[in-house]
């Protein structure tokens, strides 16, 4: 219901005010008769022309473009029910009070058509000839319309209540999509040292390790950052390879202690460091049993270590081999560990309630992902470890530079998604 | 494939679980599929460490050993493989721990007749690339 469908009415609306105009020009024929009771009709007839007239303006109530009112009541202002109205329509700004105000009304109107009604068939009965024939028209038209008034408050009803389902979904909905921004970009935002905490457990001791780690991790990556910029300056400045192996024995440091930290965290919640949430958006995209890919890392690292000597190429050919050797047993490992819960969860018969033995089983065995976690990071340790002693310092340097530049222009990538402009959903 | 090292080789039957002791006749390993050798006895563990070249130990079931098995597949390489029960467990690695003169736990990989290590110390030797050459040289590997 668009503003622009006020003016357009429904069947039911027009037979409405076609009766007001029906009752309008009757009006003028019964003023032309006896004075008194002429006015008492005429008031009487303006207000069921106010019930019906009401409805419409109810209508018009939740509109956009209250400027409607106004016109409307301009047209019914001799009625003297106006300024019941007024109060009504001051109140107009919350969808909430007027479908109350709505309900309010149409239980006054309801109580008034009855009297209404008598009080019409007293003055008819003194125009017997001439007011007879208008007078049974005039019946059948106000009970049409307050058939008409009935059904359309019925449907106003619903549809307001459709309206306000709907808003609620809407509100909930931006929330969740507010909520959910906000955590990729304190993602994102690791860098500047803000963060949110997050815990999926129950356990109080497990958020505790989960929130340790958080800030932790949080702080790691400022170090990392500032290794980063270190090693750049190092390597433009070219300083003595001593100086630089120092640089290169920090940075390596600074990985395995991050190995360290997933490890003890692993021990609170697997499911969060495998789950990949303590890092970006876009980290998490390569996420390979709760970290990096050692086949990744080395065709990040390796084209930015020309020029390598034949030995080198070779060497470093073989580590891309085991690597990848390697990490195939690995996830060969984690589907048959994916198998054996998923048939021990669905083990049993169904037609039991107790299930209780079959997920305490598969408890057990998920056991086994804190051991995957930990071979895992074992892995990218020796990886790195060995392209350490196949490089020499200056190329360790210049690879340590490449592999935390490469993360830090992941995380960079994830706050621009976080943050990038939504498109409109609606057509 | 010609084997100079005579191996006892037992397929897999059952998924019963049932922890049995087998000694089959000799035969040529098929390529790729890994040999279960299952026991029941004690003396069996020694005599299964001396036998095979390569050896996996490790509880029915684990998916650190199938990590394991995945891997030395990937070289080529024909582990035998004996699941242990769990009431077998603590007989086994006791006599395991016998054999190699010290503590020993699951996985545990023998090469050679000796306790060559866990998961670990595979994962580590293969990527420097020291663990080729000590499959070849207890025969577990031929190029």
């Amino acid at each position: 219901m668009s503003s622009s469908s006020l003016e357009v009415s429904t069947p039911m609306e027009e037979e409405g005010i076609e009766a007001i105009e029906t009752w309008n020009v009757g009006e003028q024929q019964e003023l032309e008769g006896d004075e008194g009771s002429k006015l008492s009709i005429a008031l009487d007839i303006n207000s069921t022309c106010a019930k019906v007239a009401f409805f419409i303006i109810s209508k018009s109530m939740n509109s956009p473009t209250p400027q409607f009112v106004p016109s409307r009541l301009g047209i019914y202002e001799p009625i003297h029910q106006t300024g019941i109205w007024g109060e009504n329509f001051k109140s107009n700004g919350n969808p909430n009070t007027s479908t109350s105000v709505i309900v309010e009304v149409d239980n006054k109107l309801e109580n008034e058509s009855e009297t209404t009604s008598h009080e019409m068939l007293a003055p008819s009965n003194n125009y017997e000839q001439e007011a007879s024939k208008p007078i049974d028209k005039i019946q059948r038209r106000l009970a049409q319309n307050r058939e008409a008034a009935r059904k359309s408050r019925l449907r106003k009803k619903a549809y307001v209540q459709q309206l306000e389902n709907s808003r609620l979904k809407l509100i909930q909905l931006e929330q969740e999509l507010q909520r959910a921004r906000q955590q990729g970009l304190y993602m994102g935002g690791v860098l500047e040292g803000s963060h949110i905490g997050f815990s999926g457990t129950v356990n109080s001791e497990d958020s505790v390790g989960i929130a340790a780690f958080e800030m932790e991790y949080g702080r790691w990556v400022d170090v990392q950052h500032r290794q980063i910029c270190e090693l750049r300056t190092a390597l433009n400045a070219h300083i003595s390879d001593i100086e630089l192996r120092i640089l290169v024995e920090s940075g390596m440091g600074h990985y395995f202690e991050l190995f360290r930290m997933k490890s003890t965290v692993a021990k609170a919640d697997v499911f969060y460091v495998i789950s990949g949430v303590w890092k970006t958006s876009a980290e998490r995209f390569f996420s390979w049993i709760g970290g990096f890919r050692p086949s990744e890392l080395l065709k990040v690292l390796v084209p930015q270590l020309d020029p390598l000597t034949e030995q080198q190429i070779l060497e470093v050919c073989n580590l891309k081999q085991s690597c990848q050797q390697a990490e195939d047993a690995l996830s060969q490992g984690m589907e048959k560990l994916q198998e054996t819960v998923s048939s021990t969860v669905a083990g049993g018969p169904v037609d039991e309630v107790s299930y209780i033995p079959q997920v305490a089983t598969a408890m057990e065995k998920l056991e086994a992902l804190v051991s995957f976690v930990n071979q895992a990071d074992h892995l990218r340790q020796e990886t790195l470890q060995q392209m350490s002693r196949i490089l020499t310092t200056r190329q360790a340097a210049r690879g340590l530079l490449a592999l935390g530049e490469y993360f830090h222009r992941l995380r960079a990538l994830s706050t621009l998604w976080a943050t990038r402009p939504s498109e409109p959903s609606l057509p | 494939m010609q084997e100079a090292i005579p191996y006892k080789s037992y397929m897999a039957a059952t998924a019963g679980g049932r922890s049995r002791l087998h000694n089959f006749l000799e035969g040529a390993g098929n390529g790729g599929e890994h040999r279960l050798v299952a026991n029941g006895c004690e003396n069996s563990v020694t005599k299964l460490v001396v036998e095979n070249a390569v050896i996996v130990f490790g509880r029915r079931g684990c998916c650190m050993c199938h990590v394991v098995n995945r891997l030395l597949l990937g070289l080529g390489v024909n582990p035998a493989v004996c699941e242990v029960d769990e009431e077998k467990e603590e007989e086994v690695l006791h006599e395991l721990s016998v054999i190699n003169g010290g503590g020993v736990q699951f996985p545990a990989v023998f090469v050679g007749g000796k306790l060559f290590g866990g998961l670990d110390r595979v994962m580590s030797t293969h990527i420097t690339g020291e663990l080729v050459p000590i499959l070849k040289e207890a025969g577990a590997l031929w190029l």
